[in-house]
């Protein structure tokens, strides 16, 4: 395979009939972002801007018995220093998302008064003419702590004897559920064997190479505020600002509704509108978990409608803008409780702040993963047939659930993902969440991503036990597309993108088995060990119209896209996007679809992100592999509806029918008679003139977009080379493949450049990133020195097919920014048990951890 | 991650940088490539009051020989000694630890001598000092010494220099065509630390080892010779049974830890392997095949 962006047009002029989609066409992004012209966050500095810089707990778990800030507010170039108790006063708690049965989400404010629950939680915020002097005013904060029993693992967040993190939880374990789909007991009972084996996976962070950030302009008359802030959903962020900032007390907010005939009537309406339109949705969305929380939790009725009220004024959204993000993997898609901090520091004095995260505060609290304990145990017969799957799963939460995707989501997800792409006729899951004093859990790339590397190496420990090939059992047990039921057993519909037979089948097609034993023979000579493993999932990218339904009744705002089109008056083409881009190249690609959809070149085409105010409401934002999609999809739908228009005023301007219109290079012609065109300025030119708009849109198109057809799965099977020196534990990888499906590709360059990423961090997953914290709950991989994420040395060439597979559908791009990350741990640990002939049961393995498998050193 | 507030010093020659040292003492840190004082002072787990940035004494620029010692001043910077001819040829045990140091950006501004003065027990320039034997030059306002690399290395960071001493250069002793050495290390991913890692170099006569040095790097407070090994070997033909059986003595003696990167087990297997397989290229170099 050729590496990305080697080939491809190196000019943006489209090149009739051919069109840019599915060309390898060059990054738009990266001439700004390599000549350092890029527009991050820590970028901008406003004049006067005060620099903020929090005081964070050095302890894992302790009370804060006091604090006194007066030597660090009397500190030269100091402005202003917050405790934790001054802005929780004036903001509003951190309500629970995601609610089900049998979990509790704990309320918790932006900073922490009363006690620490982890390394690097915020106790005080200082703001100063410089970070330099804020940070030195943070050491003369004093703050006297008394020490409390950290729980640092699964097994002491299980123990109930230990100190609790949150006073009205049970214990330590926030969530206990199960759910079960199919005859559990009777297909285990009926089956041949029973194997049950217990994966461990360790803790990870997601690491984008810029961290966190925000800066909060405050406009001196109407006091309105406008965030500048690395989020990969803005639109989240400023509705979640707006509430969590509106906090008058409930009296006065209910005083002043009343009085306010406006907004009584406003709400009113409101209210009946929403209930006439989700009635449905409200039947099925699940009491039970509103009520669980409630019996744990009364006061969270009380902050949510103070929330409500807050949020009938729309003076009290502020503006979100996110510019260039360097990078994110999940981590910025959560409201940081420095956000919300910093936005009411700004507001309460009326001052402009920029609070950039460095990278050790990043590493402390900058989002973190996948810490998770599966004890899995699967039915089969003894001719390999898979008939069912039971998994206990523990998740370890960390300190702060996450907001607004904590880990009920996750367990959520895991719910309908675990059986996978096989044919499993019962499953269960009996899900728990553990709370520990560590830094918050976010989703990171495929944030169910465990379930995948726990069932793929559960296949081969099935393999092992019944001697049978690892690649003939996953192709005996495949769902495939001739005996494809018509849906999961855990909810989605099936349809033929769900496609990992193909894959399966073609992977295992490229795999030599001669060359394997002679290459296993060769790393044996040279006291190597060499072995293969494969790893095949699906992931609804965007998924059934269904999916979402069967992870959670009444989640379907996951389903759309909004989007808009303009032409402006001097004929600029300006497309809206909800997305906010933070690596994925969401510039080049929906220029390269608008751009075929209008006939015209890429540089004719304006893509617009990130600005709340320019952009329509998106929960998500960018995230959940949606931008290829929905996102690239409701640029395609706009652009043509948009094309209409134009072709409609421009057939009257030419004498034409519209139906023999056609648009190549911007010129608008009767097909086949180019010379007597018309170009889009002069359209959008003549309707400027007749309606009176000198500057603004001329032609406007808004739109929403569901997908199409049965949405589309994703698919993949991976297949890792491992080659490990015995002697040191150093592993190479000498050929490590993906046969990928995410349909018709926009652009190879930049697929191949998602599945790559993915791959690294599946590498760095298994070989290299643990974020450590010891029995006591102190972060050990606190800098860059411990913790490792791999380089490029690390990384070998990746081999990559692509199958395609169409549907009925117009825009059938598939997403693929997640997969790489979710098939390689499993392909990794399965190659490194055939490598040493033990059947691994962790997901990170450093050279030490490998010799001992192999038997070469003591534990 | 912002560094506290300190006085910065640029002083133009040795003399005015010594009275700065002499006037600061414990106040005071010398600043050469700053790859390890900087992230130290950002990080504030140190805390200067004074700073003096060395970059601007041409005195300490040099790489020089003199009766075929090779001799780096403290200015002279990782990447100027890697590709150094005068290295390669005078020390090259000094030209096979460089590609090691860190990456290049790091070797771009970090220097030899600072190296060797911040005493990191896992870097690799303290090692190769002790492997060959190499002698320290210090001096304050009041005088100069020499204090051979054997003494120099007292603990995890802490040298035998004094606050208000400035090592000024490193003198390598003369290489022979006799002699053959090497640099390896395993280090978690390519420009780490390593997790164990050797310095060693052999001198052979009629093809007998004559003497032999061997300076473990990542497993003690201090670079570490382990003279176990080495009397194993001196006096004996190079030969895989013999590397084998001082590369078992090497894991017997040496007592590292553990950390989250490699357990006190694997750092033994590791040292253990290294010693096989730099004895071998050691030998190799002159001429010995093993």
């Amino acid at each position: 395979m050729t590496p990305g962006y080697e080939t491809g047009p190196t000019s943006d002029r489209q090149t009739s009939g051919l069109g840019f989609v599915g060309q390898r066409v060059k990054r738009v992004e990266d001439e700004r972002f390599l000549i350092g012209k890029g527009n991050f966050v820590a970028d901008l500095t406003p004049d006067g801007v005060h620099h903020a810089a929090f005081l964070r707990s050095p302890f894992a778990h302790a009370r804060i018995l006091s604090i006194d800030v007066t030597a660090a507010a009397a500190l030269p170039g100091v402005t202003r220093v917050f405790t934790a108790a001054e802005l929780n006063a004036l903001t509003n708690p951190i309500p629970p998302f995601f609610m089900a049965d049998g979990v509790y989400t704990p309320l918790y404010s932006c900073m922490s008064e009363d006690k620490v629950r982890h390394m690097g939680d915020p106790v005080a915020l200082v703001l100063a003419e410089s970070r330099y002097v804020a940070e030195d005013a943070l050491e003369l904060i004093e703050v006297d702590y008394e020490d409390l029993q950290p729980t640092a693992t699964i097994d002491q967040g299980l123990d109930t004897s230990r100190e609790q993190l949150w006073e009205l939880a049970d214990g330590n374990v926030l969530a206990d559920t199960s759910f079960e789909f199919g005859d559990v007991d009777k297909t285990f009972a009926d089956a041949d064997r029973i194997i049950t084996r217990t994966f461990e996976c360790p803790r990870q962070t997601n690491q984008p190479m810029e961290t966190r950030g925000c800066i909060v302009l405050v406009d001196p008359d109407s006091g309105h505020l406008e965030l500048h802030n690395t989020s990969q959903a803005p639109h989240f962020l400023k509705w979640a600002i707006a509430a969590l900032l509106v906090n008058d007390g409930a009296v006065r907010n209910l005083s002043t509704f009343l009085r306010n005939k406006e907004r009584r009537k406003a709400f009113s309406s409101a209210s009946k509108e929403f209930l006439k339109t989700n009635i449905d949705k409200l039947k099925s969305s699940d009491p039970a978990g509103q009520k669980a929380q409630l019996s744990k939790d009364k006061s969270m009725l009380r902050h949510q409608a103070r929330m409500a009220m807050g949020l009938l004024a729309a003076e009290d959204y502020p503006t979100v803008k996110a510019g260039d993000i360097g990078g994110a993997f999940g981590s910025k898609g959560s409201v940081a409780r420095e956000d919300i901090a910093v936005a009411a520091a700004a507001k309460a004095t009326g001052l402009s702040v920029k609070w950039i995260e460095d990278r050790v505060e990043n590493l402390l609290d900058g989002g973190q993963a996948r810490e998770e304990r599966f004890t899995v145990s699967m039915a089969v017969d003894e001719d390999g047939t898979f008939r069912g799957l039971k998994v206990d799963a523990v998740l370890d939460q960390g300190a702060y659930p996450a907001f607004p995707i904590s880990g009920v989501a996750t367990l959520l997800f895991w719910k309908v993902y675990m059986p996978g792409p096989y044919d499993f006729g019962a499953f269960q899951l009996n899900g728990k969440i553990v709370a520990t004093n560590k830094g918050k859990v976010v989703p990171y790339r495929g944030p169910w991503a465990n379930e995948t590397f726990m069932r793929e190496r559960m296949i081969d420990v099935v393999a092992a036990e019944l001697g049978m090939d690892p690649g003939e059992l996953r192709a005996k047990n495949v769902l495939r597309e001739e005996t494809m039921p018509a849906a999961l057993l855990t909810g989605p519909t099936l349809d033929e993108t769900m496609s990992v037979a193909k894959t399966l089948d073609h992977a295992l097609s490229l795999i030599d088995n001669d060359q394997l034993a002679r290459d296993k023979a060769a790393a044996r000579e040279r006291g190597h060990r060499l072995g293969l493993g494969i790893a095949s999932y699906h992931e609804a990218a965007p998924g059934p119209p269904n999916f979402f339904e069967s992870i959670q009744p009444g989640s379907d705002m996951f389903l759309y896209e909004d989007g808009r089109a303009e032409i402006q008056a001097d004929g600029r083409i300006v497309m809206y996007t909800s997305q906010s881009p933070h690596g994925q190249s969401h510039q080049t690609t929906y220029k390269q679809v608008a751009a075929d959809e209008f006939g015209v070149s890429m540089d004719d085409v304006e893509i617009v992100w990130g600005d709340t105010d320019r952009t329509q409401f998106s929960f998500l934002g960018t995230g959940g592999s949606r931008g290829g999609p929905l996102g690239a999809g409701v640029m395609r739908v706009t652009a043509r509806e948009l094309r209409r228009q134009v072709a409609a005023v421009a057939a009257d301007m030419i004498e034409a029918s519209p139906d023999d219109i056609e648009i190549v290079d911007g010129n608008i012609h009767v097909a086949g008679v180019p010379s007597r065109g018309i170009g889009y300025r002069a359209v959008a030119a003549k309707v400027a003139r007749e309606t009176g708009i000198a500057d603004g849109p001329v032609f406007a198109e808004s739109m929403k977009y569901e997908g199409v057809g049965n949405g589309g799965w994703s698919t993949a099977t991976h297949v890792a080379w491992v080659d490990i020196d015995l002697e040191t534990g150093m592993v190479e990888i000498p050929r490590y493949l993906v046969v990928e499906d995410c349909g018709p590709i926009i652009n190879p360059g930049i697929v191949d450049g998602q599945v790559r990423g993915g791959v690294a961090q599946g590498i760095g997953a298994v070989f290299y990133e643990r974020h450590h914290y010891d029995d006591d709950a102190n972060l050990q991989s606190g800098t860059y020195m411990d913790y490792l994420i791999p380089t490029s040395m690390e990384i070998p060439d990746i081999e990559i097919e692509h199958l395609e597979t169409l549907t009925a559908g117009e825009n059938d791009a598939r997403g693929v920014g997640e997969g790489g990350m979710i098939g390689a741990p499993a392909a990794l640990t399965n190659a490194v048990s055939d490598a040493l002939g033990v059947q691994v049961l962790e997901q990170y393995l450093p050279p030490h951890r490998l010799l001992e498998l192999a038997g070469v050193i003591e534990r | 991650m912002k560094n506290p507030p300190f006085n910065y010093h640029r002083p133009a020659t040795l003399t005015e940088a010594l009275d700065l040292l002499a006037a600061h003492g414990d106040d005071a840190k010398v600043l050469a490539g700053g790859q390890s004082l900087l992230p130290v002072m950002a990080l504030r787990l140190g805390r200067p009051d004074h700073v003096v940035d060395i970059a601007a004494i041409d005195e300490l620029k040099h790489i020089a020989t003199a009766s075929g010692a090779l001799s780096l001043g403290a200015m002279v910077r990782h990447a100027q000694a890697e590709t150094s001819p005068m290295v390669a040829e005078h020390a090259p045990v000094v030209a096979a630890a460089l590609p090691h140091v860190g990456h290049r950006a790091i070797r771009n501004r970090g220097t030899v001598v600072g190296s060797i003065a911040h005493a990191d027990a896992a870097a690799e320039m303290p090692a190769v000092c002790l492997t060959l034997g190499a002698t320290l030059h210090l001096a304050s306002a009041t005088g100069t010494r020499e204090i051979a690399a054997a003494d120099f290395f007292l603990g995890f960071f802490t040298t035998a220099a004094l606050p208000e001493e400035l090592v000024t250069s490193v003198t390598f002793p003369p290489w022979s065509a006799t002699s053959g050495g090497a640099v390896v290390e395993i280090s978690r991913r390519h420009g780490d630390y390593a997790m164990c890692g050797l310095a060693c170099a052999i001198d052979v006569a009629d093809g007998v080892i004559e003497s032999a040095a061997l300076s473990f790097f990542g497993v003690a407070s201090t670079p570490i010779r382990v003279a176990e090994a080495e009397a194993i070997v001196v006096g004996q033909r190079p030969s895989p049974a013999l590397f084998a059986q001082a590369a078992e003595v090497v894991a017997d003696v040496l007592s590292p830890d553990s950390d989250i990167h490699a357990t006190a087990n694997h750092r033994r297997q590791i040292a253990a392997v290294l010693t096989r397989r730099g004895l071998a290229q050691s030998a190799d170099q002159i001429g010995i095949p093993v």
